[in-house]
């Protein structure tokens, strides 16, 4: 009658007065039963309502493609959402309905009913392989026609996004590296994964040409009479935004304002798809290669999906036991408590050792394998007890375990029934305990404006080696941290002291012409427009990764006076040519390797020149360390 | 372990879970690689087939975290997290390892002795 289970239901006892009452009609059910869980989802609309209402003023705002395109992808997060929990709402009424309109005085089966326990499901690593035509890989000139990247993924009534991803023709997968973590799954679960494109051209895409016509007439024209120009070409009328020329005009209509995402690829994924690997599987793809959002897919994802159902991970039951093994050499009983969890019931010998996490006494392993059964010693005896029978290889070793009280054995022949249950249920994912990783929060670095892909990554050049590169990186990382926290300390200007000043800086000011700087003073500019505003247009005068031809390398190499190479013949480990291992490795301990060279992360030209000997020779055999 | 082109890679694998150690600014694994398909195969020490230019473990430091885990000197790395390992450059390999937003990394290795237990289990 009473479910463990069930945790939202009220339940009420059969033949009690309150039911008795209800059945009178005195009372309605709703009252008791399901209006907190009514409640709940509208709370939830609401709140989503609300987060829409605040996204389509934020995209009504804002004036940068990016913040476009991110509180796109909210308004259509939102909508789901909603969409999502209206139906679920609309299908708890019926359900209600139902169950007044055909509730039977004996009928008492759903409260009876075994139902399996929940668990968690995550997916972390998505990665869809693109399938570029070999003419767009190596198109070094031409426009980069980007597309902006997400995927929804729903399962139940819970649904989240990943991050967006820009992807454009020098990427070969699109890579999502959130972790994404369901709460409450059932073993029948179905997993929805879309994957939503918006291409980002950098003129504007939705605008129509009367829209830019409408934009350069009314910059050139005097503002005033510009703005009313403007205004009145623009189909909706509304006020437009008065900065710069060619900003977005306010549409009457929210939903229509923006950069729209299009359906392009969608999955289901159900346990029989969970692994502790991974695994790819098929994508159906809508849509063709005439949609502006069009990317070659190349019809697969991969991804690892992990379930952790509750009976591994939590304790299904514990208590005070005696356990008595059979067959074995002594034939001793125990007093323990135990805890079942997972595969396994724990022994402990008290019951504070669970929390102080002391090794349990032993261990007895319920699994598929397992088999138990009650027996009555003596019906007028205290007790019953528990027979758990493993096979071990070629042998059966037997445990009994009998409890202090007879309610305490049905609690716990319960309790190994629903655990079976559950295992039945979740089938693979109950052999072992699959980990989730939940990674750590990382300080948000904004998106880096250019991604270079894996053929742009080598970089052969004198004065560039890996350990510069690697510096490079590093500092565009803070840089571009620093973007999100403007009132950054100080200490950093020096990173700028080789960058040109930018035109638009304030050099009226009379100090230094660094832009992010100059913001926490001066609060008339400290918009985070701005901020975003000053591109990808690089502050150091090599920054973006250049691929030069192997033979010019060696031969301008080789004119410097390189002469004869090293003839660092390797010979076998672990004492081969360590000084070659030594580069590129920004991580790395040097404790453990007593014959390396510390990093070389300044660019002494010596060391630089040294690694990339190592780095051209044929001869040698690279080994890095991880 | 040596491929034959047009055919399918078989291997037998172990699958390893190494966790990343943080030492102050930096995630190590504690094992070395070499090989790659820009490197001299005739120069591993480790592979059968001398014309195999997969990624294989060099050395793997004591205490460190992929000896904790299981690698052992010499096995071939298949994959890094879902990423193929067989076809790569040494400095793609070392970068699929070293993810900075990362903290575990799951590979596939392969060794002779694996191939060997499951050959005598089917005897």
């Amino acid at each position: 009658m009473f479910c463990r289970n069930q945790t939202t239901r009220a339940t009420v006892a059969r033949g009690s007065a309150l039911e008795m009452e209800i059945r009178r009609g005195k009372f309605r059910m709703s009252i008791f039963m399901d209006s907190s869980q009514d409640s709940d989802i509208q709370k939830k609309i609401d709140h989503e309502i609300r987060m829409r209402e605040g996204t389509c003023k934020l995209l009504g705002a804002c004036s940068q493609k990016d913040q476009a395109l991110e509180a796109s992808k909210s308004l259509l997060t939102c909508n789901t959402r909603i969409l999502a929990y209206m139906s679920e709402l609309q299908r708890m009424k019926e359900a209600q309905i139902l169950q007044r309109a055909t509730r039977r005085p004996s009928d008492s089966a759903p409260l009876d009913e075994r139902l399996p326990c929940k668990g968690k499901v995550a997916i972390s690593d998505l990665r869809i392989p693109l399938m570029w035509k070999d003419t767009e890989y190596f198109k070094n000139k031409g426009e980069l026609h980007r597309c902006a990247v997400f995927c929804i993924l729903q399962l139940g009534g819970e649904i989240h996004d990943t991050d967006m991803v820009m992807v454009d023709r020098t990427m070969t997968d699109i890579c999502f590296d959130s972790t994404i973590i369901f709460q409450e799954a059932c073993p029948g679960f179905e997993l929805r994964m879309e994957l939503y494109s918006c291409c980002s051209e950098d003129e504007s895409s939705t605008g129509s040409a009367s829209r830019k016509l409408a934009s350069k007439l009314g910059s050139s024209l005097s503002r005033s009479s510009g703005k009313k120009f403007r205004s009145g070409l623009e189909p909706g009328g509304g006020s437009p935004v008065s900065n710069g020329g060619g900003a977005p005009l306010l549409l009457p209509a929210p939903s229509n304002s923006g950069p729209k995402y299009h359906l392009l690829a969608h999955t289901s994924l159900v346990m029989a798809h969970v692994q502790d690997a991974f695994r790819t599987h098929d994508l159906s793809i809508t849509g063709n290669e005439e949609c502006s959002y069009w990317l070659p897919l190349y019809g697969s994802a991969c991804c690892r999906l992990v379930a952790q159902p509750r009976c591994m991970t939590e304790q299904m039951m514990s208590g005070r036991l005696k356990v008595k093994h059979l067959g074995g050499d002594s034939q001793s009983c125990k007093t323990t408590y135990s805890v079942l969890r997972g595969t396994k019931l724990f022994c402990y010998l008290q019951e504070d050792n669970v929390e102080a996490e002391v090794e349990p006494a032993f261990t007895i392993a319920i699994n598929k394998e397992t088999r138990i059964r009650a027996t009555d010693k003596d019906p007028h005896g205290k007790a019953q007890s528990i027979c758990i029978s493993n096979r071990y290889g070629g042998e059966e070793v037997t445990h009994v375990l009998s409890a202090e009280r007879r309610e305490d054995t049905q609690r716990w022949m319960e309790a190994f029934w629903q655990h079976f249950y559950d295992m039945s249920q979740w089938k693979q994912c109950c052999d072992d305990l699959m980990k989730i990783n939940v990674p750590l929060p990382r300080k948000p670095t904004a998106v880096m404006t250019k991604q270079g892909s894996l053929y742009h990554e080598m970089i052969i050049d004198t004065s560039d080696d890996i350990g510069t590169v690697t510096d490079i990186l590093a500092r565009r990382v803070k840089e571009e941290s620093f973007l999100s926290h403007p009132e950054g300390p100080l200490h950093w200007m020096s990173l700028f002291g080789e960058s040109p000043p930018p035109s638009h800086s304030l050099q009226g000011a009379g100090l230094s012409p660094h832009l992010y700087c100059r913001s926490p003073r001066d609060p008339g500019r400290h918009q985070r427009g701005q901020l975003s505003d000053s591109p990808g247009s690089p502050l150091f005068p090599r920054s973006r990764p250049r691929t030069l031809s192997l033979d010019a390398k060696l031969s301008s190499l080789r004119g410097r006076g390189y002469g004869s190479s090293p003839a660092q013949a390797p010979q076998p480990i672990p004492s081969c040519s360590s000084s070659t291992s030594s580069h590129s490795s920004s991580e790395g301990s040097t404790a453990s390797e007593t014959d390396s060279v510390p990093f070389p992360r300044s660019t002494t030209a010596r060391s630089s020149l040294r690694n990339l000997r190592a780095k051209l020779d044929p001869r040698n055999w690279l080994q890095s360390q991880v | 372990m040596s491929f034959i082109p047009g055919q399918p890679v078989t291997a037998v694998v172990q699958r390893i879970e190494i966790c990343k150690l943080r030492q102050c600014d930096n995630l190590i694994l504690g094992f070395s690689i070499g090989g790659g398909i820009d490197q001299d195969p005739g120069q591993n020490p480790f592979s059968e087939d001398k014309t195999d230019k997969g990624i294989y473990v060099t050395r793997v430091s004591k205490g460190g975290p992929a000896e904790a885990a299981g690698l052992m000197i010499g096995d071939k790395i298949m994959q890094v997290n879902g990423w193929d390992m067989t076809m790569v450059t040494h400095d793609q390999a070392r970068k699929r390892l070293t993810k900075k937003n990362e903290d575990v990394v799951r590979l596939l290795v392969t060794r002779k002795s694996l191939e060997d237990a499951v050959r005598n289990a089917m005897v």
